[in-house]
């Protein structure tokens, strides 16, 4: 048992480079991915429901497509899959491997928008449907309405569950290592290619992972409570 | 008087999928009137009230306000729900907002009203409710009662021409029934307009001066007020005031 901890500070003094690394290009990908599957996450949640047929059924088939496939398949799809019907990732000189992150950011942003998308919708729709009718009835037109009545009170369901996304996006991206991208997982199984100590490099980065995504926990009870002032 | 009718209602027909709720009213309402619409639960009152500002839209018939159909869809219904106020049996104060923000953010936003005479405005009308003290609480702060006089404020606010309760006490204490009507009956008494879709068979008979018994989707019974607790006529009318009289 000694030897076990004696092989992780080991591990850890000599290859802290190699998890660094990690560290840094899992921050990456996950930050990209909320931020883009944000962005787009919002996009889809407001065509999702939207009074326009099309709109909605692109946005409902999207999302329900995309939650209902392994993100493993989508990436394998836009890495492996794509390439063959002609699409690639350019290669950019002063970033290494960008392509390769280009592809696993994409995909990862592809499913997070989809599961965004549905955080932002149920937390609008879980705002009291009177409010939207008060707002209506003294004259507000639907934008006004969304915007300075309905919105401000649905960013309190909607912060924190998307504070829990950019959590599960953390821990999924550990998938991107299999496309070859130097991520904390990677890295991982660099040190154990390298020194044979499996049980104990795992080790590290269970804890490395479970750091990064207490630290966010914590960081979203914060302004949970933070944000609960004037509520009803 | 025919000047004096401001709100005509033509062969108004809703139905929600396959289920008719208004089968057709008729009548219309003058200014200065207070008209207490009662009837059985699932008769059509609560639809019949939101489609006089559109909440609920028609499925046919004519809404007359003022000399315009408002059901006609080049009409900005917006700036109809301006003169035509609505009290809610939720309340459904804005949660985000205190209360004097609750009560200038239309006008200041929709009306282009300055702030400072908003908030004159709204803490003139507070002080007549009897709640000026509680200008800067948030809705979850109050009672039931507080919420629902606020929220008749909210919509004096804005100024409007008529005003629909859609069964205003129902969602309250016994003991803060009385604080709200007392702040309608001063409404009736200075001269608005209103439309009132209660169960307060007192309120009906004693302040507005006519009563209308909704139906199965139809006005089955329009007169004024005391002569229709005194003469119900309709067999249906009559079984419904022995049941809740």
């Amino acid at each position: 048992m000694s030897n076990f901890f004696s092989d992780i500070g080991m591990l850890f003094s000599r290859y802290n480079s190699f998890f660094l690394e990690g560290i840094r290009n899992t921050i990456i990908i996950a930050l990209f991915a909320v931020l883009i599957g944000t962005v787009f996450g919002v996009l889809m949640a407001m065509m999702r429901m939207s009074k326009i047929w099309p709109l909605k059924a692109i946005a409902t088939v999207y999302i329900e497509f995309i939650r209902g496939t392994p993100l493993m398949v989508q990436l394998m799809f836009i890495f492996y899959g794509l390439p063959m019907l002609g699409i690639t990732f350019p290669e950019v000189s002063f970033i290494p491997n960008f392509s390769r992150f280009a592809a696993g950011i994409v995909a990862m942003s592809i499913n997070s928008c989809a599961y965004v998308a549905e955080v932002i919708r149920s937390g609008i729709q879980a705002v009291d449907g009177g409010q939207m009718e008060a707002a209506r009835s003294i004259g507000y037109s639907h934008t006004q309405a969304m915007l300075y009545v309905v919105l401000p009170q649905a960013i309190r369901n909607i912060l924190p569950a998307l504070g829990n996304e950019f959590i599960t996006v953390i821990k999924e991206s550990s998938i991107v290592s299999v496309i070859g991208i130097a991520d904390l997982m990677f890295r991982t199984n660099d040190v154990i290619a390298v020194t044979y100590r499996t049980l104990p490099s795992l080790a590290i980065a269970a804890v490395i992972y479970f750091c990064m995504t207490f630290a966010g926990s914590r960081l979203i009870a914060f302004t949970e409570r933070k944000m609960s002032h004037g509520k009803q | 008087m025919e000047n004096n009718e401001f709100l005509r209602v033509v062969d108004l027909h809703k139905s929600f999928n396959k289920l008719e709720v208004l089968k057709g009213i008729n009548t219309s309402f003058s200014r200065n009137e207070v008209v207490s619409v009662i009837g059985p639960s699932g008769g059509g009152k609560s639809t019949f009230l939101r489609c006089l500002n559109l909440l609920e839209v028609p499925t046919s018939g004519q809404i007359i306000f003022d000399g315009v159909d408002i059901c006609d869809k080049k009409q900005n219904i917006n700036l109809h729900r301006q003169k035509i106020g609505m009290v809610f049996q939720q309340f459904n104060l804005f949660n985000n907002m205190n209360v004097m923000k609750n009560l200038t953010d239309a006008p200041v936003r929709i009306k282009k009203m300055p702030k400072e005479e908003a908030c004159e405005k709204a803490l003139a009308l507070l002080n007549k409710v009897g709640l000026a003290d509680r200008a800067d609480a948030y809705p979850y702060q109050l009672s039931g009662g507080q919420k629902q006089r606020i929220a008749i404020v909210r919509s004096l606010m804005m100024e409007p021409e008529v005003m629909l309760f859609d069964e205003p006490t129902s969602a309250l204490d016994p003991e803060m029934i009385g604080e709200v009507l007392e702040v309608m009956k001063q409404l009736a008494d200075e001269g608005m307009t209103m439309i009132v879709v209660t169960h307060e068979m007192r309120f009906a008979r004693e302040v507005s001066s006519r009563t209308m018994f909704l139906a199965g989707g139809h006005i089955e019974e329009d007169k004024p007020s005391h002569e229709l607790f005194a003469n119900p006529e309709s067999p249906r009318l009559q079984e419904f005031l022995a049941k809740v009289l």
